[in-house]
């Protein structure tokens, strides 16, 4: 019964006691010294972490990172990305493929004519750089009747991303046609069995249907600023609608490999679900 | 004056009656009645209105048809068990009581927050399902264990219970029957002998020679005779009156029943024993004020941060699930299994030490203890009559009276002592049991009285076979004692052959036997009884008296051959022989005295801070007596009465408060009102309560608990059970404890060793400081689990640290340094300091959570960061990439996202990334937990005092290491736990900080032993 009357009027006096003039507990100096042992205390912390992350930055190139293990061999992305690896919009209703066409303007403004007029910065592309995105362009123009990704090979510091392109006798016969020197060859087939003859015509634009090697490696933002990675747009020319299908894409090369788990790693597979 | 009586008995019972309807109605009302003292009346009425009362007859007994009616009517005699809770209760009370709360609270709320997420989300992350599933795992299986412990300690209870039937012998009808004691009803006529145990509460009609031991009941030591007279108008203290379960020692007695089972007094303390409701423990209060403590902290970041979360533009049922979030986080899953875990140990180690603990919780109580209220029967003494001082030669000599015979003894070449011895001897009903040749003399049973087999023993201990000695001394004739006589005389042949005299010998009362002699051995010579002598006589009487000895007269005679030649037939039925003109040999006092390890124990408990009271149903003088051997009442302290007799003064004129000491009777507790029984409680010290009634001693420990004091209660007898059901935790009694004192009690001393209460004081005190250490420890790491999401939530990182890996520190790694706090020594003499004021020194205060979270766990959380920024910035997100980044991490689609190099990061690839820095991150924590641990270790001494004896903590450290390399490194744990393996060199991020913690918590110890009282232990002390 005590302790109930001490608790009752306690938490009031506990909150402010006029007697000792304590707020909470205590007093004002006392307050102020716990407060100024926490700041003090604080900024001794705060100063020594930073001590140790400069000391981490010191130990860092500005260059190459310190380990690459986790990001190679790189991945396959592309644009527009899809919603749990589903593309989904009605050909009648131009709203529902508004985010696509958008996000391919987006991306493809990086490669508009006017910022490649530097030269100097694309020694390797020739004229051939120009050429990408006035393709690209019809894509987005046509996207109402077929549908087109744009993918790309992910960067990676130092990494000469295919290496060299597959030996004859190491790909499957559907690839041959496609093998080329200094190409990294791109290919796009039904996942399932019996979708063979509902994906119809493929078409892939880009220099020579896959990435060329003269564009790696890639040394990093800080001596590449500029970089532009090589696209490859593919078009799918004939898709059944109204039906789900899923279309595999994956790129050849020694230095690529794929993942069970990752699912992005050196190819990527997309669902389509076109309505008419 | 008869019929007066009967007719307020009359009236009485009426009352009785109509009280007995609303019974259950008035459970409180009930409850006081039965703190009041027994209503008994019939020891007044005379036997002749007790046949009438109970219409029974005094020759023929009940007829079986009203006896088969009282039984239905009354129900059979015996004690209602108390009710037992059902196995699912006390399995519930495990599984949601105390700090299972917190947990199950935690696990409802991350069901709660994984149904949001389910409801308002396609894919909604699993987390919260397996965090709310692994914490109900916690309490589940914690919950067994405790359970199981306790189950465990309950079946040794069980082996306790007597299961033996008791059988009564009944006349009904004129006829005697043995009958099952529990059909015993009302008014049956029963007989009692030797040996039997009293069958019901029975008016004595008629006795010889009945002697029954009240120990159990009152606390007196001595068997007390049995009588048809009313001699005291309390029914406890009348002659006339024997209780149900008592046990009768010696002689034969018929009597009437008057009550049977619950109603009996027996019955009546059982009652109320088992109807007290006890409070809380200290230690469950502790984790209460604990569970506050932690909800507010979890509270109040939670909600700091959901109000954050909203102001920084998250989406309300987002902000909802941080909240949620948040607060589980701060639940400290693993600490209900340690602190189940540490209390478990302590019960292992004092169970080793004969302490039996029936309920865990009560491990830590005897630590806290303020007070002990200890009984004197049974549990400071041995409850045994011994030997104590002998009055011979005029002058008092002191007997060894320890139990194993390692006290000082006596001049025994005196030819007065080997008569005082033979007359002892001779003059004896008493004998050893048969086939106990091997036991010590002290351990054998013996047949008959106690302060005989005190005697009997006494001298087999010094002058060898006293049986030999019988043999050799043929008894001829005996006169038994009885309470006209007071005393008891037997004629034997002398050992001399050629001497045909008789020896008489007698002992009894010593102012009778003195009246009967003329004579005095002193020195071995017979002196006149002179003035002087007797004055010296009464001088050792009142000496021995007053030390609250049981004192007996002793005196011989050889008598004239010629008077009574050889083959003299001494009638002892109308004495023939000379009684009178005999010579006078010496005193013998007998006392049931302390066990040996009391004392010791006491002044242990003294230095402790405790306040040992003695409660005690034996007389004052006797109790205080034995207050002043063992040291209740230490040596150069007075009571009033005391002071007054020095002073030559009136009692009344003397200031109560210059006495330290006090002695209380139970008949003046009676009329004290509640102030001033706290009054007595508050200004003495030493205080020693005798004549108390079982009641009474409820009423002490209430009055104590009233000033705030813990208090421990021991004893052994039903009268303490009320008591030891009351107190904080009582402790009973495991060899001479009575049934219902074990159901009572708390905890069992297994060898009835006083002594080891203060064993359980050191391990309850201890057990309370490492519990501190170890919740210190525990939750410290509770910081760096917090941290990685709230800073997830404020600056948009990656997560630093996963679920997953928060229980795999919680739940795995944390788990074994946590216990070993438990085997912590002590860091000073426990046993030095005062007992914690519950009030003041909480389990988990302030300050400990200032330290853990404010400090030691800010720590940590920056060795866990090191380590995260180490990873990723080595990955290629450096720092300041990293702020703001979360959304696109945490989006599958993205698979593109730039790092600080400008590579492109598919989902699974900076998401492994992101485990690895999880993985880095826990192993951080591990390693600064090896420090916290060995700070842990300390609250005030620094580690180098301290040292590192502790096995149990070492190989928690190394087991933690093991465990955090395992789940690092082990194949498959990618796809198990989510937890990849590390490069060598970010096992080391965290050492810098591992460091600082110890040099930071060093340089605080230091301060604190440098500075006491200073700011820095008013702040941080714990």
């Amino acid at each position: 019964m005590q302790a109930n009357k001490d608790s009752d009027g306690g938490w009031r006096t506990f909150v402010w006691n006029s007697e000792k003039k304590e707020f909470l507990g205590r007093t004002g100096s006392s307050w102020l010294k716990i407060f100024l042992f926490y700041v003090i205390f604080y900024g001794c912390l705060a100063g020594i972490f930073i001590g140790t992350i400069q000391a981490l930055l010191l130990t860092l190139s500005n260059y190459k990172p310190t380990y690459q293990d986790r990001v190679a061999p790189p991945g396959l992305s592309h644009t527009p990305r899809s919603e749990k690896s589903e593309i989904a919009f009605s050909l009648s209703d131009a709203s529902s493929y508004k985010k696509y066409t958008d996000a391919m303007t987006k991306f493809l403004k990086k490669y508009d004519d006017d910022k490649q007029t530097d030269q100097m910065k694309f020694e390797d592309c020739g004229g051939k750089c120009q050429l990408m995105p006035e393709r690209f362009l019809k894509c987005r123009d046509t996207v109402s009747s077929t549908p087109w990704l744009i993918v790309k090979l992910n960067r990676i510091v130092n990494f000469s991303e295919g290496g060299r392109p597959p030996m004859n006798n190491s790909v499957e016969e559907f690839l041959l046609p496609k093998l080329k020197p200094n190409l990294i060859p791109i290919f796009c087939k039904n996942k399932r069995e019996e979708d063979a003859d509902k994906i119809g015509e493929i078409k892939f634009f880009g220099l020579g249907e896959g990435f060329p090697l003269q564009y790696y490696p890639y040394y990093g933002k800080l001596l590449h600023p500029q970089y532009l990675q090589p696209l490859v747009a593919i078009q799918f020319n004939n898709l059944t609608l109204n039906e789900e299908l899923r279309i595999e894409c994956k790129v050849f090369g020694e230095n690529i490999g794929y993942s069970e788990k990752d699912r992005y790693q050196g190819r990527f597979d997309v669902k389509f679900n076109i309505a008419s | 004056m008869g019929y007066g009586r009967s007719d307020s008995y009359r009236v009485a019972t009426t009352q009785d009656k109509d009280d007995r309807s609303p019974k259950k109605k008035k459970g409180a009302k009930d409850m006081d009645d039965l703190k009041k003292e027994v209503p008994i009346t019939e020891h007044k009425m005379s036997i002749e209105e007790v046949c009438r009362k109970y219409q029974t007859d005094i020759v023929q007994g009940l007829t079986n048809a009203k006896a088969a009616e009282y039984l239905i009517r009354d129900g059979p005699n015996a004690l209602t068990p108390p009710p037992t809770t059902p196995e699912w209760v006390k399995f519930c009370r495990q599984l949601f009581g105390g700090f299972s709360v917190l947990l199950w609270t935690g696990a409802i709320l991350c069901f709660l927050a994984y149904a949001i997420q389910a409801a308002t989300e396609d894919d909604p992350a699993g987390d919260n399902l397996y965090l709310g599933i692994v914490l109900t795992a916690v309490v589940v299986i914690t919950g067994c264990f405790s359970y199981f412990q306790e189950a465990k300690s309950s079946k040794i209870m069980e082996s306790f219970k007597n299961m033996v039937p008791q059988q009564a012998l009944v006349i009904r009808e004129g006829e005697k029957v043995q009958i099952n004691a529990e059909e015993v009803v009302g008014g049956d006529l029963v007989e009692v002998k030797g040996g039997d145990r009293i069958p019901a509460d029975i008016r004595v009609v008629s006795a010889h020679g009945c002697k029954v031991d009240n120990s159990s009941l009152t606390g007196e030591s001595e068997p007390q005779s049995r009588s048809p007279d009313c001699t005291h108008d309390n029914p406890l203290e009348t002659r006339n009156i024997a209780f149900f379960s008592t046990n009768c020692v010696e002689g034969t007695a018929r009597g009437i029943v008057i009550c049977t089972g619950d109603n009996t007094v027996m019955g009546r303390i059982a009652t109320l024993t088992s109807g007290l409701e006890t409070g809380k423990t200290p230690i469950a209060k502790e984790i209460e004020h604990f569970i506050h403590i932690i909800t507010g902290v979890a509270v109040f970041l939670g909600l700091t941060f959901f109000i954050l979360a909203i102001v920084l533009g998250y989406s309300w049922l987002e902000a909802v699930i941080f909240l949620i979030g948040i607060i589980v986080a701060n639940v400290p899953e693993g600490l209900l299994a340690t602190v189940t875990v540490c209390l478990t140990l302590t019960a292992k180690r004092m169970a080793k030490k004969n302490c039996l603990v029936k309920n865990l919780e009560a491990v830590e109580t005897l630590g806290s203890t303020s007070t002990i209220c200890s009984d004197k029967t049974g549990t400071l003494t041995q409850n045994r009559m011994t030997v104590a001082h002998m009055w011979f030669d005029n002058q008092i000599h002191e007997a060894d009276t320890t139990e194993d015979q390692s006290g000082a003894s006596f001049d025994k070449s005196s030819i007065t002592w080997i008569s005082l011895a033979r007359v002892a001897a001779l003059c004896n009903r008493a004998q050893f049991k048969a086939g106990q040749d091997q036991l010590p003399i002290l351990k054998r049973d013996v047949a008959g009285d106690a302060s005989e087999s005190a005697l009997l023993k006494c001298i087999e201990l010094s002058c060898g076979s006293v049986r030999a000695m019988r043999d050799r001394n043929k008894k001829v004739a005996e006169i038994p004692f009885n309470s006209t006589n007071k005393y008891q005389l037997s004629v034997h042949e002398t050992e001399d052959l050629n001497d045909n005299r008789y020896l008489l010998v007698m002992k009894g009362a010593p102012e009778r036997v003195l009246e009967c002699c003329s004579t005095i051995l002193v020195q071995g010579k017979e002196q006149p009884l002179d003035e002087e002598l007797k004055e010296a006589f009464q001088n050792a009487y009142m000496e021995l008296g007053g030390l609250g000895e049981r004192v007996l007269g002793f005196c011989h005679v050889l008598l004239p051959e010629d008077q009574y030649p050889k083959g003299f037939a001494f009638d002892t039925d109308d004495v023939n022989f000379q009684t009178k003109d005999l010579c006078f040999v010496g005193l013998m006092s007998m006392i049931d005295p302390p066990r040996a390890a009391v004392p010791d124990a006491v002044g242990k408990c003294r230095s402790a801070g405790i306040k040992v009271i003695m409660v005690t149903g034996d007389h004052p003088i006797t109790a205080k007596a034995i207050a002043k051997g063992v040291g209740i009442i230490s040596e150069g302290n007075e009571t009033v009465e005391d002071i007054a007799a020095r002073l030559n003064i009136p009692v009344s004129q003397v200031n109560p408060r210059d006495a330290k000491a006090c002695v209380c009777h139970g008949t003046d507790l009676k009329d004290l009102s509640q102030d001033q029984m706290d009054d007595i409680l508050r200004n003495h010290t030493e205080i020693v309560f005798a004549r108390t009634s079982p009641q009474q001693k409820l009423i002490i420990v209430e009055g104590c608990q009233r000033l705030g004091a813990i208090v421990a209660v021991t004893g052994d007898g039903v009268n303490d059970s009320p008591a030891l059901k009351k107190a904080d935790i009582g402790v009973a009694m495991g060899i001479s404890g009575s049934d219902v004192s074990k159901q009572a009690a708390d905890m069992i001393l297994l060898d009835d060793n006083f002594a080891s209460i203060v064993t359980g004081v050191e391990e309850g005190r201890l057990i309370f400081d490492n519990l501190k250490k170890s919740i210190a420890y525990t939750l410290t790491s509770n910081i760096p689990e917090i941290t990685p999401f709230l800073l997830f939530i404020i600056v948009n990182i990656p997560l630093p640290l996963g679920t997953i890996t928060i229980l795999c520190i919680d739940l795995g790694t944390d788990m074994v340094p946590a216990i070993s706090l438990a085997y912590e020594a002590a860091e000073s003499d426990i046993m030095k300091r005062q007992p914690r004021n519950p009030f003041r020194d909480k389990l988990v205060n302030e300050r400990l959570i200032s330290i853990a979270y404010g400090q030691i766990g800010m720590i940590q959380a920056l060795g866990g960061f090191f380590a995260y920024f180490v990873i990723l910035a080595e990955n290629g997100f450096l720092p300041t990439t990293l702020v703001g980044i979360r959304l696109n991490w945490d989006d599958r689609s993205c698979n593109d996202l730039e790092d600080t190099y400008g590579q492109q990061w598919t989902y699974e690839q900076r998401k492994i990334v992101e485990f690895t820095c999880h993985t880095a991150f826990f192993v951080s924590i591990v390693v600064v937990q090896w420090a916290d641990v060995i700070i842990c270790k300390t609250r005030r001494n620094s580690v180098f005092q301290q040292g590192m004896r502790n096995k149990i903590l070492i190989f928690g450290l190394f087991e933690e290491t093991a465990l955090a390399a395992f789940l690092s490194y082990c194949p498959g744990m990618d796809v198990a736990l989510r937890m990849y393996p590390l490069k060598p060199s970010w096992w080391f991020c965290a050492f810098p900080y591992s460091f600082l913690i110890f040099v930071y918590d060093e340089v605080r110890k230091l301060l604190i032993r440098r500075n006491p009282g200073g700011w820095v232990e008013r702040e941080t002390y714990y």
